[in-house]
């Protein structure tokens, strides 16, 4: 495939980051719900659900992400520096998604309010 | 039309191409040295500074040593040991630590990437006065008896003006508030100018790695500083004035402080590190004779490790009573983070294992690097468990693990890159009979001191106590760490010495005496003023562009800008990621107007420290003043379209274009802004939630009416903007819109003191009165800005600095006044919201 004469637009700079920004939202999040729960003592059940359903919801965004970069073959086009980028997007991307699943996975398992 | 370029310098090419540009680029003699702005003298000054600091600290360590060697020692009284073990944190983090990367990024960034200079010349200047004077407002505390004395992260309630009611704590909140000015205009600084001023032909994926760990350093930076920035104004608001924002006696919370701090200070690690990293990442590959493996592996890891330093900032605080399961995301996030980090310390390893290694000195460093790391890094896991982290934490080993990853991941990579870099800074190589004997007493005294710290710790031993009675079984191990601490001060002790022989007698070398492959050994050293008489064009990378063969066609001006024209300081604008040419950048001169700035804020503090509440307003207006001044002589003043910039190249200049760096900062600083206020809103709703004494006895009722006034009148003002941009891209004047979008403000401010003014529980009476004021003041203090944007787009329109072309100014305002609109939607959305909140609360 040729690569593309013009340069590769900054906005493509956001995938470098835009799976650990969606990291960041999920922790501010669960965070945000447990301590919100936890205050108004919301009963165990629906607690820990909503707090899954967030970090479920993260995780398909992310997952969605990793799936269109997968597939993004317009990156690669701009050149060497079109497939550096794709190839930095995607492994930040999956990045982002093995440190969502380790460090809120805890969620779906541990007692919510003690 | 194209400007004259001029010929009249007599000599070789290269001769006469250096003397029209030294005379361009050069700062003056004597006095006029305070009005240098060039990158290269700003650099040294901000590491020379750091170093001095450093000093200090040393001492002050020293001291604390002195007093701990043995039991019952009356060395010092507590109140003095107090000052002295919170100036030797606060000096070693704030004052020497983050300035000295700051130095190095400074001096080194623009000859990595084949720069001559920085975006903002101007601004980096400001940023070193702010920090060498806030750093002697807080160092020079001690002399009076009054330096800080709380500890280095200034825990409330101690710090409050009930326990703490001299100026003591003042200093600290004043004093490292003004460095942090610093911190965030280097930040800016950094991140535009990697990104905008680059070699032609650099794109991302061929910029050296350095380049990379500034770039995300700061970053991190621009969105860590403004908990603290806001932490350090709330209880400076406290102590001054009496809002209770971590009083739990009135609704605050004292572990609001925690967070705010532990929100900058643990990314603040990574701050310190990545840098360093970035040095290590460009010795390692040319000691090693091969190129760095794992480029992108290394990219990824740090853009991940920025990320997750932000998300461990409770580990700090696993003991004040977190529910577990959010100790659980924590204690995770913090055993993660030691993946990012090991794919880099892999990656150096595998450099050094398909290469063939010099062992010298800058090579003795990195190895101790290592060793000293690795065990910073493991006892960083242990600590992330909860359960150790119960056991272990307010003791020495703490301490121990703190000093490993800090001090360990700084000092030694930060000697590792002076020996590296100092032919560049000097002309001169050291002198190795006295750097290795120097390197092995600071290593072996830096593991005497501090590992036996992890057992003094395991025994027991809390931080910050001045004495201990001896019978505790500590006495062996606090003489041995205070003996190992002499020994590391007399091995920097020897650094020193060698340092300053080596401007005597170190050999003389020319260019490039590593053979590394980076662009700043494409210049004679030490450098010109200029960096480069000509600038590169890079077509291989990244750090592939052998110096040595480069750098006298640079010289003779074969590459871009290779002459000297209308007497202006010039370097090249490339697109973000390409590094195609794109823009004329025309960078300021020297002046004094960051000196005269740095000096009203440097007014504006000590008349707060004093509670001279009226001289430090009017200082204040002075700032703003001078900052409106400071925009009169920027740009330039017609318009010139395309200029050849070498190479068959034209460019416009960067003020005829719409993404010029000036546009780039501000949405930098607004990053940084919106950082502060979501720490804001974040404490707000943090008090709500978790605070003592909640809700308050009354509360106001919203006045839906004057909310949705303020509005308006933003909302006009942000119209008002958009006609002014319209009209003078059209070449109109644009007056009647300036004049416009100021009563638009003027009315919002109105309204908002108005607002604050009938909050109800008074702010000093309550939390909840205090963060609504707080939130409205924030509008207001947005909307003060925007009056003084709009009356600089006035004032340069009457200097010739607007135009059709020349029409940055007015976007700049725009875009100031839609987050002045957005984050006023959000600040009065939240303040009418607060009274349903609190009565959720019940009673």
């Amino acid at each position: 495939m040729t690569a593309r004469t013009c340069p590769l637009p900054p906005g493509y700079l956001w995938w470098l980051a835009a799976g650990f920004l969606v990291w960041c939202s999920a922790l501010v999040s669960v965070y945000a719900v447990h301590a919100i729960g936890c205050t108004f003592a919301w009963s165990a059940g629906p607690l820990r659900l909503g707090l899954t359903l967030v970090l479920f919801a993260h995780l398909a965004v992310i997952g969605w992400m990793w799936h269109r970069l997968g597939g993004a073959d317009q990156i690669r086009d701009f050149g060497q520096t079109g497939a550096f980028f794709h190839m930095a997007a995607v492994w930040a991307t999956i990045a982002a998604f093995a440190t969502t699943v380790f460090t809120l996975g805890a969620t779906t398992l541990l007692n919510v309010c003690m | 039309m194209s400007a004259s370029v001029d010929q009249s310098a007599q000599g070789s090419p290269a001769l006469q191409l250096h003397r029209q540009l030294a005379a361009i680029w050069g700062t003056g003699p004597g006095l006029q040295r305070l009005a240098a702005v060039n990158h290269s003298i700003i650099g040294r000054r901000f590491m020379a500074t750091a170093f001095v600091f450093f000093a200090i600290g040393g001492v002050l360590g020293m001291l604390t040593r002195v007093q701990l060697a043995t039991p019952t020692a009356d060395f010092m009284t507590p109140g003095t040991y107090n000052q002295v073990f919170t100036l030797h944190g606060s000096v070693m983090l704030f004052l020497f630590a983050i300035p000295l990367v700051e130095g190095m990024g400074v001096y080194l960034t623009p000859k990595i990437l084949g720069a001559r200079d920085l975006a903002f010349p101007r601004l980096t200047a400001f940023g070193y006065w702010c920090y060498l004077f806030g750093g002697s407002i807080l160092t020079g505390a001690l002399l009076f008896g009054v330096a800080p004395d709380g500890g280095w992260f200034m825990y409330t309630p101690l710090s409050s003006n009930v326990y703490t009611p001299g100026v003591n704590a003042d200093v600290w909140l004043l004093g490292v508030t003004f460095v942090e000015i610093s911190a965030l205009a280097f930040a800016v600084e950094i991140i535009v100018s990697i990104l905008k001023i680059r070699a032609p032909g650099m794109s991302l994926d061929r910029m050296p790695i350095f380049g990379w760990y500034m770039l995300i350093t700061a970053l991190m930076m621009v969105a860590a500083f403004p908990p603290l920035i806001l932490g350090s104004i709330l209880l400076e608001v406290e102590r001054a004035f009496h809002l209770p924002f971590f009083d739990p006696t009135r609704g605050g919370d004292a572990l609001l402080w925690q967070h705010l701090f532990w929100l900058f200070g643990h990314p603040d690690v990574y701050i310190i590190f990545l840098p360093m990293a970035g040095a290590l990442s460009t010795i390692i590959p040319v000691l090693a004779g091969g190129p760095l493996v794992g480029y992108r592996a290394i990219v990824v890891a740090i853009i991940a490790l920025a990320f997750v330093s932000f998300g461990i900032w409770v580990h700090h605080m696993f003991t004040v009573g977190i529910p577990h399961l959010a100790l659980a995301f924590f204690s995770a996030s913090s055993a993660i983070v030691a993946v990012p980090t090991a794919v880099q310390v892999f990656a150096w390893l595998a450099t050094l294992a398909h290469g063939r290694p010099r062992w010298n000195v800058p090579m003795l460093y990195v190895f101790g690097f290592f060793f000293i790391f690795a065990l910073g890094g493991l006892t960083g896991v242990m600590l992330a468990m909860v359960p150790f982290d119960w056991q272990a934490h307010n003791t020495y080993f703490v301490v121990a693990h703190m000093h490993y990853v800090v001090a360990g991941a700084l000092a030694f990579p930060m000697l590792a890159a002076l020996y590296y870099w100092l032919p560049l800074l000097t002309g001169r190589m050291a002198i190795h009979q006295l750097s290795v004997p120097a390197f092995w007493l600071v290593f072996v005294g830096f593991n005497l001191t501090f590992f036996l710290m992890h057992l003094t710790g395991l025994r027991g031993m809390p931080r910050r106590i001045y004495t201990y009675t001896g019978e505790e079984g500590w006495n062996w191990l606090n003489l041995l760490s205070s003996v190992g601490g002499f020994i590391m001060t007399i091995g920097f002790a020897l650094v020193v010495i060698d340092l300053l022989a080596q401007l005597r007698y170190g050999r003389r070398v020319r260019r490039d005496p590593w053979k590394a492959e980076t662009l700043e050994w494409a210049m004679p050293i030490p450098p010109a003023p200029y960096n480069f008489a000509s600038i590169p064009h890079v077509e291989i990378g990244p750090d592939r562009p052998a110096p040595d063969g480069l750098a006298p066609s640079l010289a003779r001006g074969e590459g871009y800008l290779g002459f000297a024209r209308n007497g202006w300081q010039e370097t090249l604008g490339v697109h973000m990621t390409s590094g195609a040419p794109e823009q004329l950048i025309v960078l300021s001169r020297s002046t004094y107007l960051p000196l005269y700035t740095a000096l009203a804020i440097a007014v504006a503090v000590l008349a707060m420290l004093f509670h001279f509440y009226l001289p430090a307003l009017a200082a204040a207006l002075v700032v703003a003043g001078l900052f409106v001044l400071a925009g009169q002589s920027a740009g330039l003043s017609r318009d010139y379209g395309p200029l050849p910039v070498g190479q068959g190249v034209s460019v416009p200049p960067h003020t005829e274009l719409a993404g010029s760096p000036p546009w780039w900062a501000l949405v930098f600083t607004l990053i940084a802004d919106g950082t502060l206020f979501a720490s804001l809103l974040f404490g707000t709703l943090y008090l709500w939630i978790s605070a003592p004494n909640w809700p308050p006895p009354q509360t106001f009722t919203p006045d839906l009416g004057l909310a949705f006034a303020t509005v308006v009148a933003l909302l006009v003002a942000a119209a008002a903007a958009r006609g002014s941009q319209r009209s003078i891209s059209a070449g109109g004047t644009a007056r009647g819109w300036i004049g416009l979008a100021a009563l638009g403000l003027v009315v919002a401010i109105a309204v908002v003191v108005g607002l604050i003014g009938d909050i109800v529980p008074r702010p000093t009476e309550h939390a909840l009165g205090a963060t609504a004021a707080a939130l409205l003041a924030y509008v207001a203090f947005h909307a003060g800005i925007g009056l003084l944007f709009l009356l600089s787009n006035l004032l340069r329109l009457r200097g010739g600095f607007l135009s059709s072309r020349r029409s940055m100014d007015p976007h700049l305002t725009r875009l100031w006044l839609d987050y002045t609109v957005v984050t006023g939607v959000i600040a009065l959305g939240l303040v009418s919201a607060l009274p349903a909140l609190v009565r959720s609360l019940g009673t």
